[in-house]
């Protein structure tokens, strides 16, 4: 997959949090949302351009092409349209770059500027309330999407307690995102379907416990509920710890065990086997 | 070496101008001691001379160039400049970074008039990098400047950005008469007193976004001594020449 970072900055943390929200919105799977996004971290004004807080955004999709198609989309209908934000690439040293405030600028319809600072150039966009401050381009990089782990519990309660744990312990991580709702996917899927034909995704048969009696199942007696988390980040490091970091964290009471999806090892490249990263020689990720 | 620099020390005090147009001023940190002494100047009313003449030479080859001394009688120092970091302890003469193309110049003490400005007859100046003023400028700073930012800690003279195509001034004393006349685009941001020229209209108090990125990028960069009153302030914003493309603005900050 491809990865972009976008800082977006604003008047108080607030505002940076709604466009950031509305930015990832929608954006869970490539399979449906084309792509994946999510909040990486919050900024403090010393770590951002412009000195006002913000918000980092990690945006990915399967090929170069679509993210900057993506970026522009969702930057223009989110964050141009947001009050008092500016918008940042965070990758400044990905040599591989497209253009985004170079296609945003149009919409100034010939009254935009740019300004160049320190060897990057902005584009102004002027707009009703004054004025919208977007990097000409963006870098991205080589990233990771999909990388899971699920929660094998002997109640819903339990499987959510724990997923929340792992979601909490993943949070402070950066260079990853969690792009499905509160960092948890209850509906995990397996590749293509059994009765429709073109379909891509269905229902991860083998783990739902209400079909147990009646497919093969790959759940244990006792499990009762099974959530999923998923990882998407910069590189296979990053991902390999924040998983280590979820399943530390999820691991207690009424949960029975710890598996992954791994799509017969056709879901992409990386493979993240769960038993290598939790042993002590996986902390060297 | 001298901390990474070659610093070229002003023998003695000069009692003619000498125009250093000539000296291949981006090729000098890749020079040494030799080459650099070897660099071609004029001198008025003498004729052709060297940098060895009327430099003393240490530390090349280096990264940086630092000039020491009182260059008010230098004209065209870093001219055609397009890289690296070059400093002028002292004060500078006329046309400072004549047809500069990128790279950065700081002024420890005042320019003379024309830093950054066109050579006459030509149409634009300087088209990218930066200068970096920690006196004051003379008239006609960053006359026709096409890219690059041009920062004046004191006062400019008469006609600052005059001609402008594009790029930025940022003044933080006060701007002489006439700012911005005649120019087509760019920008003029004034900290101190400034009247804007009359080909200028008042279209509004915001507090524009860019100059939050340019000032927090000119502190951590440049050290220059931005305030957080200037950073977060509000600016009235006058468009012109709008007897030209009117695309141009002056940008006067609110205390």
């Amino acid at each position: 997959m491809r990865v972009a970072r976008v800082l977006i900055t604003a008047r108080t943390p607030w505002w940076a949090r709604e466009a950031a929200l509305k930015m990832t919105g929608f954006a869970t799977s490539v399979i449906g949302c084309k792509c994946e996004a999510g909040i990486e971290r919050e900024l403090a004004p010393s770590e951002t351009p412009d000195g006002r807080p913000g918000i980092s955004v990690l945006l990915l999709t399967m090929a170069k092409d679509d993210l900057s198609k993506r970026l522009i989309e969702r930057i223009g209908q989110t964050v141009l349209t947001c009050p008092t934000t500016s918008c940042f690439d965070g990758l400044p040293d990905a040599p591989d770059r497209v253009g985004v405030g170079s296609a945003l600028r149009l919409f100034g319809d010939g009254f935009q500027g740019s300004k160049v600072i320190g060897g990057k150039r902005f584009w102004r966009i002027p707009v009703m309330e004054g004025e919208f401050l977007v990097e000409e381009k963006f870098g991205l990089q080589k990233g990771i999407g999909g990388g899971n782990f699920l929660i094998l519990a002997t109640s819903p309660d339990a499987a959510l307690a724990a997923a929340e744990a792992g979601v909490e312990a993943i949070a402070p991580l950066q260079g990853v995102i969690l792009p499905f709702p509160g960092g948890v996917v209850r509906s995990g899927s397996k590749v293509g379907s059994r009765r429709t034909k073109g379909m891509v995704a269905s229902t991860n048969d083998a783990f739902c416990p209400t079909l147990r009696a009646v497919t093969t199942t790959a759940l244990p007696e006792t499990v009762n509920s099974v959530l999923e988390i998923v990882v998407d980040g910069l590189d296979a490091r990053v991902v390999a710890q924040a998983l280590r970091a979820g399943i530390d964290a999820a691991c207690r009471d009424g949960i029975v065990g710890i598996t992954a999806g791994n799509y017969g090892g056709k879901l992409g490249p990386h493979h993240f086997h769960l038993r290598q990263i939790m042993s002590p020689d996986g902390r060297a990720w | 070496m001298t901390g990474g620099e070659t610093v070229l020390t002003l023998r003695a005090p000069l009692r003619r101008r000498l125009d250093a147009t000539g000296v291949a001023w981006a090729a000098l940190p890749g020079l040494d001691a030799e080459g650099i002494g070897s660099q071609e100047v004029w001198v008025e009313g003498e004729g052709r001379a060297v940098l060895g003449d009327v430099f003393e030479v240490h530390g090349a080859p280096a990264p940086r160039v630092r000039l020491v001394g009182d260059l008010t009688l230098v004209d065209g120092i870093g001219a055609g400049l397009s890289g690296g970091d070059l400093v002028v302890d002292g004060d500078a003469g006329r046309y400072l970074g004549r047809d500069m193309r990128g790279g950065v110049i700081e002024v420890r003490g005042n320019a003379d008039s024309h830093a950054g400005a066109a050579q006459p007859g030509a149409k634009r100046g300087m088209t990218g990098g930066e200068i970096v003023i920690r006196g004051s400028a003379g008239p006609q700073v960053g006359a026709g400047l096409r890219r690059g930012m041009i920062v004046v800690e004191r006062d400019t003279g008469e006609a600052t950005g005059r001609g402008m195509l594009a790029g930025t001034i940022l003044v933080f004393g006060s701007v002489g008469p006439d700012p911005g006349l005649w120019s087509k685009r760019g920008s003029i941001v004034a900290y101190g007193s400034l009247t804007p020229s009359a080909p200028y209209r008042y279209a509004c108090t915001y507090r524009p976004p860019y100059l939050r990125v340019t000032l927090t990028y000119l502190k951590a960069r440049h050290r220059v001594p931005v305030t957080p009153e200037q950073l977060a302030g509000h600016y009235r914003r006058y468009s012109g020449d709008l007897a030209e493309l009117g695309a141009g603005e002056i940008l006067a900050w609110i205390p």
